[in-house]
């Protein structure tokens, strides 16, 4: 560790000390405390879009139009100005230089959403490697939804929802994949999680988690539908086979067709008029069969138990629909399931939740919780950066804060698990996080909680909208617990003292470089940018 | 098929078919579904007594009439590893008339078709008021290890059965790594 807190000593220091070995890296990190976004320009003057996100490489800043159907991509770069004279640190900076367009440029703007479609501006994932980037349009949401075959009731749904796959580079869309009168929760990328080039995409009103491969040329790839079925050839299976002549001859595919052609699926053939459990289903309940026939090795303790926990709840089983997924690994899903009234429903005090761990390379359902499970409070609690595992492999991104990994954040959620007043509370609680959001922190290292300590409430590292204070966000070293390293401060200069309480800020903040941005929108006013970076 | 118990049964499954001609199903008398619940309770106590190997059942929730089993897919069969669940549907007039079986996993059986239903004569016109369901259990255990080409549902694999009984098994034992676990 440094021994000064000046810049030149750590320079210095940094030549002549060899830190303990593998720990180079933490060592330089240090030297963010230096290097801070102290200095602001308030109110800049830029372009009217909704900024999305930095991407994870600090390559492109991604924004949408505000009619949600262009996407515009800007390269940051850094300041440069020149100034006339000696002396010029101690100028202000000049006027000419207090651009939006002095921090960024823009490298093109292509229309993704037609006339009745608009960009979800909560979905974007992007795959670092190749620097493709996921986008979705969607047309409008209705909650009068004609009931259709294999759908479940309940739910919205929405004509058509598209996924796009665009080379960031130069805005060249690769691919597209439309699902049709079918429901996916698109908010904050809910529905949506990407693994390496794994996706899936959680198909709420079919009950289906559709598994896309994103291959090198750019084209999304059907891998597997988990849902009715677990393999992706059991359907050709089931059809191949003289059992299924009968239903073949029956069904009337020409309702479905649309549907089927466009989610790339074929099952509601074999599925009409049948009431089969689906395959996650009958895999789950077999699970849970076996655990609880397994426990018990006497037969008539045995029955009872089953009549009680298994029985009894059959059908509360039978009902639960899956909510949202991700992957854990590549063969390794985390699934969450909950009744139809309770996923829309922020609050899972009343409906019950549980989760399962599938492995889709062999269908097996690997375990099994319910929300309330201190067993799987203790995997999170300990394990949380498994949970996280897509984002953490670049080098910036391995260094998002966790209470896995950083002895503060941990300190923070004993504090509120000692607070609360019922330990399965707590749990319920915490579990609603699960299963994680795919790409939703930045990896800034001013979020870094080994090296600044900040008002979670007012910001963090996960990416979303929050109400402003009329105060700044002050950002002070975690080691010495009395130096105030910068602060940032959303909204117009002079602004906050005129009392209009709705306030909404978002903060998007560089990877790596002492760059950030943030927005403030006021209702029926403006939208004030600030742009936050070192001098 | 005749009612045997003088009250118009309008379709097996208890309730079914009120749609039908404007025909409204009366309530049953109190005390008739009092000795019902009391006669499934007692096949319920009985069966929890004297559970039959691999085989298992019990009511769906707090609902006496609608019951859930699974079977265990026998060893040595080529359902060994599958758990098969099936659904119980006490009709209102039962004992008098059977239960209604149908399987709620894919199996590949001869005697069960392509929505489930199961072709068993006990649950047919072999019912007798005097069999419980214990007795239905076993014999539905029985015709899965055992299956019965000569009254198939399914008859090009009760054909392949009789046929070529290796092919059939193969077939049967991928189906239920497939479908039954």
């Amino acid at each position: 560790m440094f021994r000064s807190n000046n810049l030149a000593a750590r320079v210095f220091e940094r030549q002549i000390l060899t830190p303990r070995p593998g720990t180079s890296v933490n060592l330089v990190r240090h030297f963010y405390e230096n290097l801070v976004p102290s200095c602001t320009i308030y109110d800049i003057d830029c372009p009217d879009h909704s900024f999305r996100k930095f991407t994870d490489d600090g390559q492109y800043l991604v924004s949408f139009s505000r009619n949600h159907q262009d996407l515009i991509v800007y390269r940051p770069t850094w300041l440069s100005f020149s100034c006339k004279g000696e002396d010029c640190d101690a100028h202000s900076l000049p006027q000419k230089a207090k651009r939006f367009d002095s921090f960024f440029t823009q490298l093109y703007c292509v229309s993704l959403a037609s006339s009745n479609e608009f960009i979800c501006k909560d979905l974007f994932l992007y795959m670092e490697t190749h620097q493709f980037g996921l986008f979705a349009t969607s047309t409008a949401q209705s909650h009068e939804a004609p009931t259709t075959e294999g759908a479940i009731e309940g739910l919205p749904s929405i004509e058509k929802i598209t996924f796009y796959l665009v080379r960031l580079e130069d805005g060249v869309i690769l691919d597209e994949k439309a699902f049709c009168n079918d429901f996916v929760n698109l908010a904050q990328s809910m529905g949506v999680f990407l693994y390496e080039d794994l996706l899936c995409i959680m198909s709420l009103r079919y009950q289906t988690i559709h598994i896309l491969q994103i291959r090198d040329s750019g084209n999304l790839v059907y891998v597997r539908n988990i849902g009715i079925f677990c393999r992706e050839d059991d359907e050709l299976f089931i059809n191949s086979h003289a059992q299924s002549m009968g239903i073949l001859d029956k069904s009337k595919p020409d309702d479905s067709s649309d549907r089927q052609v466009a989610n790339g699926v074929l099952q509601l053939q074999v599925t009409q008029g049948t009431s089969f459990l689906s395959g996650i289903k009958q895999r789950l309940l077999s699970f849970i069969f076996c655990k609880i026939w397994n426990e018990e090795a006497d037969p008539t303790l045995r029955v009872q138990h089953l009549k009680k926990k298994f029985y009894f709840h059959f059908q509360d089983y039978v009902d639960l629909i899956m909510w949202k997924v991700q992957f854990l690994d590549r063969h390794h899903l985390l699934i969450k399931f909950g009744s139809v009234d309770g996923g829309v429903a922020r609050s899972t005090d009343q409906h019950p939740a549980f989760f399962a761990v599938y492995n889709m390379e062999t269908t097996d359902i690997v375990a099994f919780y319910q929300n309330s499970s201190e067993e799987l409070y203790s995997l999170f609690e300990q394990f949380y950066d498994h949970f996280h595992a897509n984002s953490r492999n670049s080098l910036h991104t391995s260094f998002i804060s966790s209470h896995s990994n950083n002895i503060h954040a941990l300190d923070q959620l004993w504090c509120i698990k000692n607070k609360a007043n019922s330990i399965s509370q707590f749990v319920k609680k915490m579990m609603t996080s699960l299963p994680c959001t795919c790409q939703s922190q930045s990896p800034s290292p001013y979020f870094d909680l080994s090296l600044f300590r900040y008002d979670e409430k007012l910001i963090s590292a996960t990416v979303r909208h929050r109400h402003s204070t009329e105060h700044p966000i002050k950002f002070i070293s975690r080691r010495q617990p009395n130096m105030l390293k910068f602060k940032i401060k959303p909204g117009p200069e002079a602004g906050g003292s005129d009392g209009r309480p709705k306030r909404i800020s978002s903060f998007l903040f560089h990877p790596y470089l002492p760059f950030a941005l943030s927005i403030q929108q006021t209702y029926m006013q403006p939208t004030v940018v600030n742009i936050h970076f070192r001098r | 098929m005749s009612s045997s118990t003088g009250l118009p049964s309008s379709g097996v499954g208890g309730g079914g078919g009120n749609g039908d001609g404007g025909w409204v199903q009366p309530f049953p008398s109190k005390t008739s579904v009092q000795t019902l619940g009391k006669r499934i309770q007692k096949e319920m106590l009985e069966l929890n007594a004297d559970p039959p190997a691999g085989c298992s059942a019990g009511p769906k929730g707090d609902n006496l009439f609608h019951w859930v089993s699974t079977m265990i897919g026998p060893q040595g069969s080529p359902y060994e590893g599958g758990i098969f669940f099936l659904d119980i549907v006490f009709p209102q007039n039962y004992p008098f008339r059977p239960p209604q079986v149908t399987f709620k996993t894919r199996i590949f059986h001869c005697n069960v078709d392509s929505t489930g239903n199961l072709n068993l004569d006990i649950l047919k016109d072999g019912w007798s008021p005097a069999l419980t369901i214990s007795n239905v259990l076993l014999t539905i255990k029985a015709i899965i290890t055992n299956p019965d080409p000569y009254k198939p549902l399914v008859s090009s694999i009760a054909c392949l059965y009789l046929t070529d009984r290796a092919k059939h098994d193969e077939i049967a034992a991928e189906w239920t790594m497939r479908f039954a676990r």
